[in-house]
């Protein structure tokens, strides 16, 4: 007959407080959630060439085998954005650090007021012949053309643009992404109820620029699941895109002309 | 004979209204039910009944109540039996099976369509149904004029003449007879005892492959279809094989016990004949399909093929002349699988296209459209200023206030916000291309300054990035809200 020690039961925190766990076992059970889509990908993070934002991301960059959200965020004074341009360059910035391959790009259309992404524009980032575009008219037709594309081998990356926020379906593709290696993102034009199942969420908002040349990105990143733990509560960074670089950096802030300090808002996940 | 006179006659007459199109439904159905023992079946809509309600029927859509079917069953008797035995075995079974779905029905077998129009109208006995190879000749002779499929005012002519039987034209000189009567009733003469050609033409076009399965016992379970779909499929892919050749188009056809058939297609966007690959766009289809009371009989065909492009026909060595970068197998399958799902419409890739119009720039082509080349966008996104990365469908009109008439805003107001400017940087002049028709179909007159656009970048107080053009000359211009810049 089996005996149940009664320690079983005891709180966790009462086990956190008789032994610290050590530094070593935290990496061991870090590395085994994860084992699998470390092992299947070839490369398991993509940096992005900020080292202020590598630094904080696991294995230093953005981890390929995953689901990451870019979420438009509010404009510097607080304001509604009026559009997600920077959030869809930030996103095609981030798939464009990624190797060959099609990239399948997911969208619903909205009507007259239809406003697709520009593929000269994107040129600067991609190569748009690689673009393999999709339009869904249902939320559910989306995400299973998403978990259809993760599931291909030769796509390099996935891409949806949704509002609706579906923890089911988010749960599906970061496990497919896991599994195959592919990174899947999802573009919102708005901030959307938090689901706590992507590996990384990003706030992109189009913050005043020197030029109009070198657009400016204030980026908040608003989770980081494996990463390192930030300083900050909420790490920010004002960044600049440089189009005849072709980098992306950490712009001065002393140039740096936004109404007021950020809000203070809790990381959520 | 009026209904009136009819009524007098048999005074407890049923009566029914005619319902041409509901006929022209049924004999449909029955066509596509007579698939299973050939591809090439039509309906043939000459009857009596043609020339004069039946003409008003027709006219609307639906058949003459006398339609028939004609089926070319060249090369499917042995199926049944050798020779002579195995096409009375097939004109046994037609009949014999059309008969469980309580149709009457007479069917007759000739070496020629006509032959067989008239035997099946007019025999008088169940032997003569059935024409030997050569015999139309003798079988025909006795039977009435009507036989010919002729016009109502040739028929009866010949009726006043004296022509009662088919036999009666045939030692009749044949110039006279075509100087008197036209062409027409030498023509259907010779048709019929084919002297000369009749083309039938199907329904459908035949398919080139095709492959059955014929259950002894109607399954329905849809693993069995699925099940069965995979043998076909086999099969079908190793006709294709030999033929050198993939299948654009793919139809899977069930046929139910009650007589009725479903259809499901598949497309691929490029030649393919990869079995596991096909039968994945199947079992997405296969769903759709209802059995009914069960199937018994399976057919898949393949209307649309093209030569095989696949890669063992060229040479690792040599490069594909375009380099395609949604080349990749994986893609183009899982372009296919989206588009059966969402519509090949919604499944596009992007092409660049030269012109200096905006949203004339980018275009969408089909997966299986040549992808760009090389480096044309990156030379397209050269030769443009910066563009938005979003560009709005229709440019949206938008307010604006400026301090000067033509200085460009200092404030504009887009979907009820107001935007401060704090960076301007324009214009950049776009005109119209005078060298394209104009909507009205004409080209613009040498002698009119073409539309033009000048586009302004801007920056508010914001940070938000919009691109805006003013239409037209400067005075009384409109601002326009055309995209979303990074």
């Amino acid at each position: 007959m089996p005996v149940i020690s009664p320690h079983a039961f005891a709180p966790p925190v009462a086990n956190d407080r008789g032994s610290p766990v050590p530094p070593t076992l935290r990496e061991q059970v870090r590395r085994l959630e994860r084992a699998h889509s470390t092992q299947r990908a070839g490369r398991a993070a993509v940096p992005l060439g900020v080292a202020e934002i590598d630094r904080l991301l696991p294995d230093g960059g953005l981890l390929t085998g995953a689901l990451h959200e870019i979420e438009a965020g509010p404009s510097p004074s607080g304001r509604v954005a009026a559009h997600d341009g920077a959030a869809l360059a930030f996103t095609a910035f981030l798939i464009g650090r990624l190797g060959s391959g099609t990239l399948l790009w997911c969208r619903q259309p909205s009507g007259a007021s239809d406003a697709p992404p520009y593929a000269p524009a994107l040129a600067g980032w991609i190569d748009p012949a690689r673009l393999l575009m999709v339009t869904a008219r249902r939320d559910e037709d989306l995400f299973w053309a998403m978990e259809e594309g993760l599931r291909t081998p030769g796509i390099a990356a996935v891409v949806g643009e949704t509002r609706a926020a579906d923890p089911t379906a988010g749960r599906r593709l970061s496990l497919a992404a896991e599994k195959n290696g592919v990174p899947a993102l999802l573009l919102r034009g708005q901030p959307a109820p938090p689901q706590s199942i992507c590996a990384t969420r990003w706030r992109v908002a189009s913050a005043p620029s020197p030029e109009l040349d070198r657009p400016r990105w204030r980026i908040e990143l608003r989770r980081n699941r494996f990463g390192q733990p930030s300083v900050e509560e909420m790490p920010s960074w004002l960044l600049e895109w440089n189009d005849e670089a072709r980098c992306l950096s950490v712009a001065p802030q002393a140039l740096d002309r936004s109404a007021g300090t950020p809000r203070r808002e809790r990381l959520v996940g | 004979m009026r209904l009136a006179d009819s009524r007098t006659l048999v005074p407890d007459l049923v009566t029914l209204p005619a319902e041409p199109l509901a006929d022209r439904r049924l004999i449909e159905t029955i066509a596509n039910w007579c698939d299973r023992y050939t591809p090439w079946v039509a309906i043939d809509p000459l009857g009596d009944a043609m020339a004069e309600e039946g003409a008003e029927a027709c006219a609307t859509g639906g058949f003459g109540g006398d339609a028939g079917l004609l089926l070319d069953v060249t090369g499917c008797g042995h199926l049944f039996g050798p020779g002579e035995v195995g096409e009375r075995a097939l004109l046994a079974d037609l009949v014999e099976r059309l008969s469980r779905h309580d149709f009457a029905c007479r069917a007759a077998m000739a070496d020629t369509a006509g032959a067989a129009w008239a035997l099946a109208r007019f025999a008088e006995t169940q032997a003569a149904l059935f024409c030997p190879v050569n015999g139309q000749r003798d079988a025909l002779a006795a039977l009435p004029v009507d036989g010919l499929r002729l016009d109502k005012p040739i028929l009866e002519t010949f009726l006043k003449l004296g022509l009662r039987r088919i036999g009666d034209l045939y030692p009749l000189p044949r110039a006279p007879l075509s100087r008197r009567f036209g062409d027409q009733p030498l023509t259907r003469l010779d048709q019929a005892l084919g002297k000369v050609g009749e083309a039938i033409e199907p329904r459908r076009p035949p398919p080139a492959f095709r492959t059955r399965l014929s259950f002894v016992e109607p399954i329905g379970r849809p693993e069995d279809i699925a099940a069965v779909t995979s043998r076909l499929l086999a099969a079908l892919c190793q006709q294709f094989e030999q033929a050198g050749v993939g299948a654009r188009k793919l139809e899977i056809a069930l046929y139910r016990v009650d007589g009725s058939v479903d259809r499901t297609a598949i497309g691929t966007s490029r030649p393919n004949r990869d079995n596991p690959k096909l039968m994945k766009l199947f079992e997405q289809k296969l769903g759709e399909l209802d059995p009914g009371f069960g199937v018994e009989l399976m057919i898949l065909s393949a209307p649309e093929v093209e030569t095989w492009t696949g890669a063992q026909d060229t040479l690792p060595e040599t490069a594909p002349i375009t380099a395609n970068p949604l080349g990749e197998d994986g893609t183009i399958d899982l372009a296919d699988r989206l588009a059966l799902r969402l519509g090949a419409g919604n499944v596009v890739r992007l092409l660049p296209r030269d012109s200096h119009i905006p949203e004339r720039v980018q275009t969408v082509a089909p997966i299986s459209a040549p992808a760009a080349a090389d480096g044309a966008w990156a030379r397209v996104a050269s030769m443009k200023g910066i563009r938005p990365t979003r560009l709005l469908q229709r440019p949206e009109l938008v307010e604006t206030m400026a301090e000067m008439p033509d200085e460009p805003p200092r404030r504009f107001v887009w979907r009820r916000h107001s935007h401060r400017l704090v960076r301007i940087e324009g214009p950049e002049r776009i005109a119209d291309e005078w060298w394209r028709p104009r909507p009205g179909g004409r080209i613009m007159p040498p002698n009119i300054v073409p539309p033009v656009r000048d586009y302004y970048r801007v920056e508010d107080d914001d940070g938000g990035r919009f691109w805006l053009f003013r239409d037209g000359p400067l005075n009384g211009a409109k601002w326009y809200l055309h995209g979303f810049c990074a």
